[in-house]
């Protein structure tokens, strides 16, 4: 092992500056978190042009020239940190050679708050305490913890052949992360043809038909590079003004780039710079124009085919995708969605609208077992917000359950809502359901029924508190 | 084209009636400007013959449907450029498009923001090639034929009665555009009208059980080859999930929670409610 202060071996890769600003959300459906985000990103542009946005709160830039320029490591670490503080962000700064090491350096604080520089050659004894679970790769880091491989330390002393017979490449990327080797970049070699696109806007636009351009120039960039066998990891959007004025951005996107992806990062920028400069030079500087947006593909990898759509397997088509902007653009991005199934035990919690165009997982994953959920067949109508509802039995009182779930009588009528009176010819339950009593604000304690009426409708019904709900109905 | 659509009504009808266990898959993403069933394979039940392939798969004048409800179709599935109405029950307008879905189409639904999706899933319908506009607004017209450049099916339940001249450019959108419009609702002048007249639930006893099955009587009305209603009944839901004919179907009610509906029912039983 390289003693720290040692000069950096020929595999340790570049030296790398990452700004953390905790307590940012991952992103979020309305992009509010990118767009502040963007206010600290201007801020270290100021020290250099070229930043990496890997996600709301974490930022990278290349350390080497900036350092030189600004007087060492240390003291360009010390001045962003200062520079985005002095902004009303609480920000931490760390410089190690590659990516990973560089981001983890910029959460290890020093107690009087300047961040971690990790000398050259001194990643891996830098990297050596920290648990396999910073790595990103939760399956591998849960199997190396059951092997007793806790640290990322213990994974880079391994014998390298072993990992890579037991772990194939995945075990062998990380092990290299781990020796502060970094896995290599896939093929980054420059562009051979000029594959950016460019849009000049005559006369000038504004930010919405900009955007809307943008999945176009978007779309032709995209197939540029798929007609190479090329796939992009990075886009920078360039746009200028009418006054020549400039907004560059790199925009890194988990896995590779959709269209319609680029298209929302083209939007947040804009929407981030246009307000950035009315606050600035106040409202009649605000942008007046857009005169040109240029989309230049950065950070080359060959196209492995395992470009997926948004949603799994299967592709979204251009159709689909041009339909559901312009639907966006008439009633809001919330507007049009797009259902995931998720996990859960009253029907309105096994599906999750997510805005069309948004990836998002399901908050509790469908295929576990959900015991107490309600058996099949599901109701072909799922109320969003249940309906409140009344039940009462022969004699004319309402029906009610004990704690220990027992029904005060058989229930004999229904109403939902205003609607008159139904008879019940068939009810089955009560079946209790205590959901997350730990949280008191989520915890909920509902007994289900379900009610046949005369009308040969079925209702999903529950109560809780003594109040009655239809949850669904089946029809 | 009269010729194939009469072709079409009598090979679906025995598609409905073939088991479902001697289906075979074939590919979908066949024949010149049939896009809509692309890169699917759709499971064709008759078997061998592959001389009516073409026409149920190239979809030039029909989507697929559930093979039970092929018969309460007279095209033997979803005309393109058509309309079809849809009373009183919501699994009914999921069932009708859940075999297109799987078939590989896109659906859009507008204006229902109570959408069972789990039900549509367990019906075949793919949740992944689900468009929902839960509130399309009062523009629902402009929204639905938005969607209709994107979508093979889409369900609208409209929030007011259409006005005259937003049905009849509705329309106009569907015969260009070749889509498919199923209303959860009236629709004035609609060729197919289906509508769940009764039903009886399976399971489900007095305190015990739980909901199992449905057995609905179904009844297709509308114009042209369906002037005259045809009743038929079907399982809405079966037991395993599925759509099915019932074929023990002699209105044999004596299911709990069996169930006329009708003024005399409500009739009936509102002495009882007033009395209270």
């Amino acid at each position: 092992m390289k003693a720290p202060g040692q000069v950096a071996g020929p595999d340790e890769p570049a030296r790398v500056l990452a700004v953390w600003c905790p307590g940012w959300l991952e992103e979020d459906a309305s992009g509010a978190e990118a767009r502040a985000f963007g206010d600290v990103i201007t801020v270290v542009e100021g020290f250099c042009p070229e930043v990496e946005i890997l996600r709301p709160g974490l930022c990278l830039l290349a350390a080497r020239g900036p350092a030189r320029y600004f007087g060492g490591e240390d003291a360009l670490a010390r001045k962003i940190a200062d520079a985005v503080t002095a902004h009303g962000v609480v920000c931490h700064t760390g410089v190690a050679a590659g990516q990973f090491a560089a981001a983890l350096a910029a959460r290890a604080v020093r107690p009087d708050g300047t961040g971690v520089v990790v000398p050259p050659g001194g990643a891996r004894q830098f990297l050596a305490p920290h648990p396999v679970h910073v790595l990103a790769a939760p399956a591998l880091a849960g199997q190396l913890a059951r092997l007793g491989i806790r640290t990322l330390g213990d994974l880079a002393a391994l014998p390298a052949r072993d990992v890579a017979s037991r772990f194939g490449a995945e075990g062998t990327a990380a092990q290299r992360v781990a020796r502060g080797e970094e896995a290599r970049r896939l093929a980054t070699g420059p562009p051979q043809a000029d594959l950016s696109a460019t849009l000049e806007f005559d006369p000038p636009v504004h930010a919405e038909p900009a955007v809307f351009a943008a999945k176009g120039l978007a779309e032709q960039m995209l197939a540029g590079l798929a007609s190479r066998g090329l796939s992009c990891v990075r886009v920078r959007v360039e746009v200028t003004d009418t006054d020549g004025r400039e907004s560059t951005r790199l925009w890194r996107h988990d896995g590779l780039l959709s269209a319609l992806a680029v298209a929302q990062r083209v939007r947040w920028q804009l929407d981030g710079w246009s307000s950035g400069a009315a606050a600035e030079d106040g409202p009649d500087e605000s942008v007046c124009g857009i005169a040109m947006l240029r989309l230049v593909p950065d950070h080359l990898v060959p196209d492995e085919g395992r470009q997926l759509g948004l949603w799994g397997d299967d592709l979204i088509s251009g159709r689909v995708e041009r339909a559901a902007v312009r639907l966006q653009a008439m009633l809001g991005h919330e507007s049009v969605a797009h259902p995931v199934l998720a996990g859960g035990r009253g029907p309105g919690e096994q599906v999750m609208l997510v805005p069309f165009g948004d990836i998002r997982d399901a908050r509790h994953p469908a295929d576990r077992p959900w015991p107490a959920r309600i058996p099949p067949p599901a109701p072909a109508t799922v109320y969003p917000v249940p309906r409140p509802a009344r039940v009462i039995d022969a004699a004319g009182a309402p029906v009610t359950v004990t704690g220990r779930a027992a029904v005060s009588a058989s229930p004999d009528a229904l109403t939902v809502g205003d609607s008159p009176w139904l008879a019940i010819t068939a009810w089955a339950g009560p079946w209790p359901v205590t959901e997350r009593w730990w949280d008191e604000r989520n915890a909920t304690r509902r007994a289900r029924f379900q009610l046949v009426t005369e009308d040969g409708i079925a209702w999903l019904a529950a109560v809780e508190l003594g109040r009655w709900q239809i949850e669904a109905r089946y029809d | 084209m009269r010729e194939k659509t009469s072709q079409l009504t009598g090979f679906m009808g025995l598609m409905g009636r073939l088991p479902a266990a001697a289906a075979t898959a074939i590919d979908g993403a066949s024949s010149g400007n049939s896009v809509f069933l692309r890169a699917a394979t759709f499971s064709r039940p008759d078997g061998a013959s592959g001389s009516y392939g073409d026409i149920v798969v190239s979809g030039d004048a029909v989507l697929p449907v559930l093979p039970a409800l092929a018969e309460l179709l007279p095209a033997g599935g979803l005309a393109r450029g058509s309309v079809v109405a849809v009373d009183r029950s919501g699994l009914l307008c999921l069932a009708l498009v859940a075999g297109a879905s799987a078939a590989g189409a896109w659906c859009g639904v507008a204006g229902v923001p109570d959408l069972g999706v789990v039900a549509a899933a367990g019906l075949g319908a793919a949740p992944a090639r689900l468009m929902l506009v839960p509130d399309p607004g009062p523009g629902w017209p402009q929204v639905v034929a938005s969607m209709l450049e994107a979508c093979e099916v889409v369900v609208v339940r409209p929030p007011a009665q259409p006005q005259a001249e937003a049905r009849r450019r509705l329309e106009g959108v569907l015969r260009r555009g070749g889509g498919v419009l199923v209303v959860a609702g009236e629709w004035e002048g609609a060729p197919v009208r289906l509508r769940v007249t009764r039903r009886s639930w399976a399971g489900i006893g007095d305190g015990y059980g739980s909901l199992r099955a449905c057995r609905a009587e179904v009844v297709a009305e509308g114009r042209g080859a369906v002037t005259r209603p045809r009743p038929r009944w079907l399982w809405l839901p079966a037991p395993d999930g599925t759509v099915a004919p019932d074929e023990t179907a002699a209105a044999d009610l004596s299911f709990r929670g069996s169930a006329v509906t009708g003024a005399a029912a409500r009739a009936a039983a509102a002495p009882r409610r007033a009395a209270r």
